[in-house]
């Protein structure tokens, strides 16, 4: 019996029946990501319902620059492609693939928010603060909630190469690897729909009275270089 | 869930698929960048039905194949739609009741506003670097003020008027041409909304600018402070940050804007 409970202690208790027939902890993961969905979607109304009403500039159109978020989007989608072949290493117990996935994964994702924290500090050198108008509140907000949750995916990541390090993951602990890429993916796609909303659709809103001088320059800065 | 390589199989996408599906969202994600690149249809309101399809075919890529729900069990998929419609509810009833309430939030915008003047430069409005709005206030000075320490052209008989007018092109940036407006750079004490902290301060420019340049007199001195300014910059002058007033910024000024200016700037004394 201690025999028993010694071996269950190290091997993830996958294996037990449950009534749902989902692991626990699997289950856990999927209902705080739905939970999650509402902590986003709060955020989100919050941005939609003080759209357009800031009443001092700078606004979206003047700053928001779409083609270097649409390359740190890029990157986050490559780093969900890593992550599923770090999972599938993991399945495949081949040892060097999974630390090299899961590094390739938290790197991508720090290249990501090394893109926001020169988002942010451009913002900032452009006059937009959290506390300048709605817009830099409900922008700085959001993206910044979800900034944190790619830093805890990456630490959490870390973490994990330094257990595939040591050899600890394999086929019999995929379940490990399998819910922090429930995580990364999940943050994955709140970031599909915040690049959609904030950037693509938001990003050109002008500021009240439609300035006729307000021209998205970031973007034609962009296409004047190629 | 089964440890056995045999059922992950079964279980999860091939490479293939994996790779079929990266390629798949950098190609939506393409299309989407495509589909704002044209000027015309940037912000447009038609655009937005196409990106929140392209962005929710996205969505449902990752879930179903990354996240494997796809081939998950059933009440994972709907554990987590679930919460997501839950989500989903909570943006439609804020936004619901907040435009419910104030049909015409944007107009409140529309009259609270403050004028925004775009500094390319430096990025946000220009307006929001000085305290206070300017009100513009013309100056009612005598047209002859006396004693001036400024050699012969210093402006002759309508100096009020002209003065009058180079305050106003001074706090507005508009004569009859158009320019930013002085004031959201340069201070100068008695003049009301004339903050500025990023350029030289202008109170007493009117009798040191005869001192600036050796051989240069002040109007000249100023003249071309104006349209070449950092074509001489002279020493001990203190700026907060150098080299931002370039000459696109007063690249709009006609030649009788200028003369308002110089004579407004040389009563500054």
């Amino acid at each position: 019996m201690a025999h028993h409970t010694e071996i269950s202690h190290h091997a993830p208790e996958e294996e037990h029946p449950t009534t749902t027939g989902i692991n626990n902890r699997k289950l856990l993961m999927w209902v705080f990501l739905s939970s999650d969905c509402l902590f986003f979607g709060s955020l989100i109304a919050t941005y939609m319902v003080y759209r357009g009403q800031s009443l001092v500039g700078p606004y979206p159109v003047d700053i928001i620059d779409v083609p270097i978020t649409t390359i740190s989007t890029f990157v986050l989608l490559c780093s969900s492609f890593a992550m599923v072949r770090a999972l599938a290493a993991t399945n495949e117990d081949r040892q060097g693939a999974i630390i090299f996935w899961l590094l390739t994964t938290a790197v991508l994702g720090a290249i990501f928010i090394g893109f926001q924290v020169y988002e942010f500090n451009l913002f900032k050198t452009e006059g937009l603060r959290i506390d300048t108008n709605l817009f830099g509140t409900t922008f700085f907000t959001l993206t910044g909630f979800h900034g944190a949750h790619v830093t805890l995916g990456i630490v959490w990541l870390l973490g994990l190469a330094w257990v595939a390090k040591r050899g600890r993951l394999g086929p019999k602990t995929a379940l490990d690897v399998e819910l922090a890429g429930l995580y990364w993916h999940f943050v994955d796609i709140v970031w599909i729909v915040i690049f959609t909303l904030l950037y693509l659709i938001g990003g050109f809103d002008t500021g009240p009275a439609g300035d006729p001088s307000l021209v998205p320059h970031s973007i034609t800065g962009f296409l004047g270089l190629i | 869930m089964s440890s056995d390589p045999g059922v992950h199989e079964s279980r999860h996408p091939t490479l293939k698929q994996y790779v079929g599906i990266a390629i798949f969202l950098f190609v939506v994600t393409i299309v989407e960048f495509v589909i704002i690149l044209p000027m015309e249809f940037r912000g447009a309101g038609w655009t937005i039905a196409p990106l929140a399809i392209l962005s929710a075919i996205k969505f449902a890529a990752v879930i179903f194949f990354y996240m494997h729900l796809k081939f998950d069990n059933r009440l994972l998929t709907w554990v987590f739609l679930g919460g997501l419609a839950l989500g989903f509810a909570v943006v439609l009833a804020l936004v619901g009741l907040f435009t419910a309430w104030t049909p015409s939030a944007r107009s409140f915008a529309d009259d609270h506003a403050k004028p925004c003047t775009l500094d390319h430069e430096l990025g946000g409005c220009l307006e929001d670097r000085v305290t206070a709005p300017p009100p513009v206030e013309p100056v009612t000075d005598p047209p002859e003020t006396g004693s001036e320490p400024t050699p012969a052209e210093a402006p002759a008989a309508p100096a009020g008027g002209l003065v009058a007018t180079g305050q106003q092109i001074f706090l507005t940036g508009q004569g009859e041409g158009a320019a930013t407006a002085c004031f959201t750079c340069h201070t100068i004490d008695g003049v009301p909304g004339a903050t500025g902290l990023l350029g030289p301060d202008l109170t007493h420019i009117g009798t040191e600018a005869a001192t600036r340049q050796p051989g240069v007199s002040a109007e000249d001195y100023l003249r071309q402070s104006i349209t070449d300014p950092e074509g001489f910059v002279a020493e001990g002058v203190e700026r907060a940050v150098p080299g931002l007033m370039l000459p696109a910024l007063t690249a709009g000024l006609t030649d009788g804007d200028v003369d308002a200016l110089v004579a407004f700037l040389l009563e500054q004394k």
